[in-house]
């Protein structure tokens, strides 16, 4: 067998024809180079890993062997031959599959139903219920399929997504940041499924992850890209954390807050922490008491949640997606009603669910989706700014322009955002660019209390370095920090105090000095310690 | 020239372009109509022309006809803002006449002053109306685009009501002739004056309407209540953080949109002369303003004072239309005309906005 | 009081509340079916009272022409469908506002038919009426319900059709799929805006034949006020059904009976102040809303228009 034709980065000249090729593939958004001259091979039989930060162009390119982004430059070979792949069907019909990171379920229909989403052909629901038992008892996958999606937690509908993309019996599997809304228990599970998957039958899975540990432990090879190139490429076996990390970011990683934001933190980084220089004994400026909320149907939101906030303090409020987090934000945001509790700003009440008010109170927010709640994209990055208090740039009820378009100037300077002037419209920036102005507006409040919810989402390296470095100073500068971020990494790197929260209340809190990654991973499981 | 300034003139001329190209279209559809149906285009549009501008007397006329539209027009366009649906406005047209007659007859306060009343009572009703609806969403979930609708027929029963019985609004026996239905007409002191310009009539209420639309459409821009309007409207929930209650600012932006047609309803009262039911209210007032008014509004994409010149248009439609039935086609054609112009002119802007998106998301993309 | 109540008694046991109740929910049913599958796709139609007008009016020209009121009705269809394309490329291709195109369609409808009826005032009539046998000795409801002019019966397998297509095959997986969260219809690869123009296209259709049978199955001639703002009730009905399909034809009696009840009071001699019985069945629907619109989910993407790459 000659060696030549198949010698592009990771493939060896006696090992048979590679499941998938990308050969010099180049895509760009505009003025944004997604991916840049991308050679790549994967074999089957093996599991391959695809690090890089966020903005690497992992994601644009498996979009583009899924079917939803054509590459401007460049080809794709499936076993071998050349193929356009044009849409999820088609990339479906020649055997690959994906697992999306944000699901591609609709709540409201039944496991059967999300599961024949996206065939052809007569509608056979027996069938589909007999496929998804075969793949359930093949994989270890036990699912109901008359359950209702949206009643399912997330691992269960992980698993939904993943029976989802194994019932078309596909060669090549995908798997995009598959750990982030699974607890460290599922995740060991979920690489356990993976093994099977590829051992049994000779498939090929990729494994995207921003997450360096998981993909070192979890893969047989490896491949780093970063800024939309192929940096490097090697075995998992001979290879160790400093040298991905030199890889995904383009030089030393020393600090820790570097380490976290890759998702590497050694034992050094683990048993050291930065000490809260908050007493333990002065009043709480934020006081939730017994807050309990309910949505549509009945279904408990937050439950009985209670947590005191002090001055300079950071706590970190560990968990897994989708046990109240997002409810948590929304009610610190004036978003949610109560059902009973009540929340205090230094000793006085604040009416939930009131528009402003905790805003007013002096609580400022970054939310965990800032196009939900955080800014108006239809309006300017200089209105964005403004979005709470106009009172400083406004007089007598008439706004002032020039001095919005100042106080714009002014923010764009000190926060370092990337566009093209205060009048630029919102949408037009990128999503860190947009996280900063939320930032910037917040911070410019002059808040008693910063509620951070999953700030550094989607964010890469250097973003999330600033984010983290904020944050910190805030708490430094008096500010009564809350973190709500589903990365324990996040969590260890910057709180100074630890909650755990698991369907909608308090499960376990202790102080940054006593956190253990094993006791945490199991209350975020709900097993009570 | 830089990059920038380039980018913006080719971006003009593509507007231009659209807009031009979809506005013939839908001239050319109306003209094919009345060739199918054995008419003749060519004195069609001449009919038109004279009915809205040639003749004498006519674009006076059609001025006059514009003002009410521009003033629903101007209501439609705050409530939008707002990011409410309201086509209830010939109802709240027609109800806000009501009061403006119920009322200017029971006040009865010296001339001039009194025509200050009737408008503002005008206002009063048209808010009020509008009020039903917006308690109808705010307190039981209603949305508000069936409710003004349906509140359309209902007002037009309450006022005929009215309009039947002496002690509210309808005229005593000696003074309504043979008619049924119509109220005491205005006394001559009680309207607006119609100041001659170059041998045309042209209603005070113009004036009223284009002072309006400058001032709503500063406001829009530049003042607070402004701003935090449209941070409702393109984002409710950002807006609920900051402050913007749902429920307050959306309620006010539904009732001052009604505000502004009962307004027009009580200008067409006490301003419109013999187009308008000759300073008496009549069933069936409204005569299709308020729902121009509202098409008016969403042809000016949302924007005040490109609404004074759009009202324009759609005056001229109506008031050429009387001209168009001499020339054997049937008049209705006006409506279809307008209804292809607003068609046509939906497109251009549909289109660009797919395009500036795509070429922006790509700039926004987080995970790339 | 007992006048009030005598008065009542009367109508619910009179024949005639029933036919014409049947009649007013047939038509209504119509539309609402009709636009039970676009809402369920999300989209929010408002141009149904130009589907109806425009069905009404073709089918009116159709049997002129041909003199067969099968083939008037299947041009019913076709001019529901008209409507029907316009709407939808113009709000789920080319993204422009549903409720304005919505609105505008039915002012333009309007204006057509009217000025297309003047000119060529087609001439009309009433279908056969056709009795099946026993079903129409039911008591009270027999004759409304099994002994009417032979196009009202197509609405009864319209009905189960319309089902049967939603829940039972996969394009009306698709279909609520894309109702309920399009983003991830769009990832498992299904065409979201096609679904929806698709469902669009079948409430014109449905319309088009309800207006097709308010012609030939209860009036018996055409003008331009025919419909007369009911088409607003149909969509009111989804709503107050809940989106769903019993709610939706429930809604439809329920409407239905406030028109019927209207034509009844006067029938029987009572005498009832006019405007308060004109305007009986909006302020029903109104308040039917009222009482029901916060207790219902709607589909959770309905009227967000879809495009990829936004949130």
């Amino acid at each position: 067998m000659s060696s030549g034709s198949l010698d592009k980065a990771g493939a060896g000249s006696s090992e048979p024809v590679p499941a998938v090729v990308f050969r010099n593939i180049t895509k760009t958004f505009g003025a944004v180079t997604a991916c840049d001259g991308v050679d790549l091979a994967i074999q089957r039989g093996r599991i391959h890993g695809i690090l890089g930060e966020n903005g690497a162009g992992k994601s644009t390119l498996m979009k583009m062997l899924i079917g939803l982004v054509l590459p401007d430059q460049g080809s794709i070979e499936v076993d071998g031959t050349v193929r356009q792949i044009r849409s999820p069907q088609a990339a479906a019909s020649i055997g690959i599959g994906m697992v999306h990171q944000h699901f591609s379920l609709v709540e409201p229909l039944t496991v059967w139903e999300n599961v024949a989403l996206g065939e052809s052909g007569k509608l056979d629901p027996a069938a589909v219920r007999n496929r998804i038992g075969d793949v359930a008892d093949r994989y270890g996958l036990a699912i109901e399929p008359d359950a209702r999606v949206g009643d399912l937690t997330a691992g269960l509908r992980q698993r939904v997504e993943i029976i989802k993309c194994l019932r078309r019996d596909p060669n090549i599997v995908i798997f995009d940041e598959p750990t982030s809304v699974l607890t460290p228990e599922e995740s060991v599970q979920l690489f356990a499924s993976l093994r099977q998957v590829v051992a049994a039958e000779d498939r090929a899975v990729v494994l995207v992850s921003h997450k360096l540990d998981e993909v070192l432990h979890a893969t047989d090879e490896i491949t780093i890209m970063r800024h939309g190139r192929v940096v490097d490429h090697l075995d998992a076996g001979s290879a160790d954390a400093p040298t991905l990390a030199r890889g995904m970011v383009g030089r030393e990683v020393s600090l820790r807050s570097e380490r976290a934001a890759l998702g590497v933190l050694d034992a050094a980084d683990i048993s050291e922490h930065t000490s809260s220089s908050v007493a333990s004994d002065e009043p709480p400026v934020l006081q939730i008491q017994n807050a309990t909320a309910k949505g549509l149907g009945g279904v408990t939101l937050l439950n009985d949640f209670s947590l005191d906030l002090r001055a300079g303090e950071i706590v970190g409020v560990a968990g897994v997606e989708g046990n109240g987090q997002r409810e948590l934000g929304d009610l610190l945001s004036s978003l949610l009603s109560l059902h009973s509790g009540s929340v205090l700003l230094d000793g006085t009440r604040v009416p939930d669910g009131k528009s402003g008010a905790m805003a007013r109170a002096g609580i400022g927010v970054i939310p965990e989706d800032r196009h939900d709640s955080g800014i108006v994209l239809d309006m300017t990055l200089a209105e964005n700014l403004v979005l709470v208090d106009q009172s400083s740039v406004s007089r007598r009820g008439m706004i002032d322009g020039s001095a919005l378009k100042d106080l714009a100037e002014s923010m764009i300077d000190e926060f370092d955002i990337q566009c093209s002037g205060p009048d630029a419209p919102m949408w037009s920036l990128s999503g860190g660019n947009q996280q900063r102005v939320v930032l910037a507006r917040e911070l410019s409040q002059s808040p008693k209390v910063l509620v951070a919810a999953q700030p550094t989402r989607g964010l890469d390296v250097g973003a999330i370095e600033y984010m983290s470095q904020r944050i910190g100073a805030a708490a430094a500068a008096g500010v009564a920090v809350l973190l709500i971020s589903s990365e324990l990494e996040e969590i260890l790197d910057l709180s100074h105090r630890i909650v755990v929260m698991h369907s909608g209340r308090v499960v376990g809190e202790m102080p940054r000095s006593d956190a253990d990654l094993e006791t945490l991973g199991l209350l975020m499981g709900g097993v009570v310690a | 020239m830089t990059a920038g300034s380039l980018n913006q003139r080719s971006r003009v001329g593509e507007w231009l372009l659209f807009y031009t190209l979809s506005v013939i279209g839908a001239l050319v559809l109306s003209a094919i109509l009345v060739e199918a149906t054995g008419g003749d285009w060519r004195p069609v549009v001449s009919a038109l022309l004279d009915g809205s501008l040639r003749r004498p007397g006519r674009w006076g006329e059609t001025l006059g006809t514009a003002a009410p539209m521009l003033l629903v027009a101007i209501g439609t366009i705050i409530s939008s803002k707002a990011g409410l649906i309201n086509i209830g406005q010939e109802g709240q047209l027609f109800v806000g006449a009501a009061f403006a007659t119920y009322f200017g007859f029971l006040i009865g306060g010296p001339g001039p002053i009194n025509v200050v009343f009737i408008l503002i009572f005008g206002a009063i009703g048209g808010a009020l109306w509008a009020g039903v609806a917006a308690l109808l969403k705010y307190w039981r979930g209603v949305p508000e685009v069936l409710s003004t609708l349906l509140l359309v027929s209902v007002g037009g029963q309450v006022v005929a009501y009215g309009l039947s019985k002496t002690w509210i609004l309808l005229a005593p026996l000696a003074d309504r002739g043979n008619r049924n239905q119509v109220s005491t007409q205005l006394a001559k002191n009680n309207r607006l004056p119609r100041p001659e310009i170059f041998g045309n009539e042209v209603p005070f209420a113009v004036l009223i309407g284009v002072i309006l639309a400058v001032i709503v459409s500063l406001a829009l821009s530049r003042t607070v209540w402004g701003f935090k309007l449209r941070m409702l409207g393109r984002n409710p929930r950002a807006a609920q953080r900051s402050g913007v209650a749902q429920t307050r600012y959306g309620a006010g932006a539904l009732m001052l949109s009604g505000g502004f047609a009962g307004l027009a309803g009580a200008a067409m009262l006490a301003g419109g002369g013999f187009a308008f039911g000759n300073y008496q209210l009549v069933p069936g007032f409204a005569t299709n303003i308020g729902w121009t008014g509202l098409l008016v509004a969403l042809v000016a994409r949302e924007k005040a004072l490109v609404a004074i010149p759009v009202a324009f248009v759609f005056a001229g439609l109506r008031t050429g239309s009387s001209f168009v039935g001499a020339t054997g086609v049937e008049g209705r054609i006006t409506d279809v005309i307008q209804g292809l112009l607003v068609l046509a002119l939906l497109i251009p802007p549909a289109v660009m906005f797919i395009r500036d998106r795509k070429r922006a998301e790509a700039l926004a993309t987080d995970r790339v | 009081m007992s006048g009030f109540l005598q008065a009542i008694g009367d109508i619910l046991s009179s024949e005639s509340t029933y036919i014409n109740g049947a009649l007013f929910a047939a038509f209504l049913a119509f539309a609402a079916t009709g636009e039970w599958v676009a809402e369920r796709a999300g989209t929010l139609n408002i141009s149904v009272e130009g589907m109806l007008l425009s069905g009404a009016f073709t089918s009116a020209v159709g049997y002129d022409i041909t003199e067969s009121v099968a083939i008037a009705l299947v041009l019913g269809m076709v001019g529901g469908l008209i409507v029907a394309v316009v709407q939808a490329e113009m709000s789920h291709r080319l993204t422009a506002d549903q409720f304005v195109v919505g609105l505008t369609l039915n002012i333009l409808v309007f204006g057509l038919a009217g000025f297309l009826d003047n000119e060529l005032e087609p001439s009309t009539k009433l279908a056969e009426r056709w009795a099946i046998p026993l079903l129409s000795d039911l008591p009270l409801v027999g004759r409304a319900l099994f002994d009417q002019r032979w196009p009202f019966y197509t609405l009864y397998p319209l009905i189960v059709f319309t089902w049967w297509l939603v829940f039972r095959t996969r394009w009306g997986l698709e279909l609520r799929s894309v109702g309920e969260n399009p983003q991830s219809a769009d990832v498992s690869g299904i065409d979201v805006n096609k679904r929806r123009r698709q469902s669009i296209y079948y409430a014109g259709a449905t319309s088009g034949l309800g207006g097709a049978f308010l012609v030939f199955g209860q009036v018996g001639l055409f003008e331009d006020s025919i419909v007369g703002g009911r088409g607003f009730i149909a969509i009111a009905a989804v709503i107050f059904g809940g989106w769903t399909l019993r709610g939706t034809i429930a809604g439809c009696v329920i409407f239905a009976g406030a028109l019927s009840f209207r034509l009844s009071i006067q029938g029987l001699g009572y005498e009832v102040n006019s405007e308060l019985l004109q305007s009986l069945p909006f302020l029903v629907t109104l308040i039917g809303m009222a009482i029901f619109a916060h207790r219902v989910r709607a589909p959770t993407a309905l009227a967000q228009p879809f495009v990829r790459g936004l949130k």
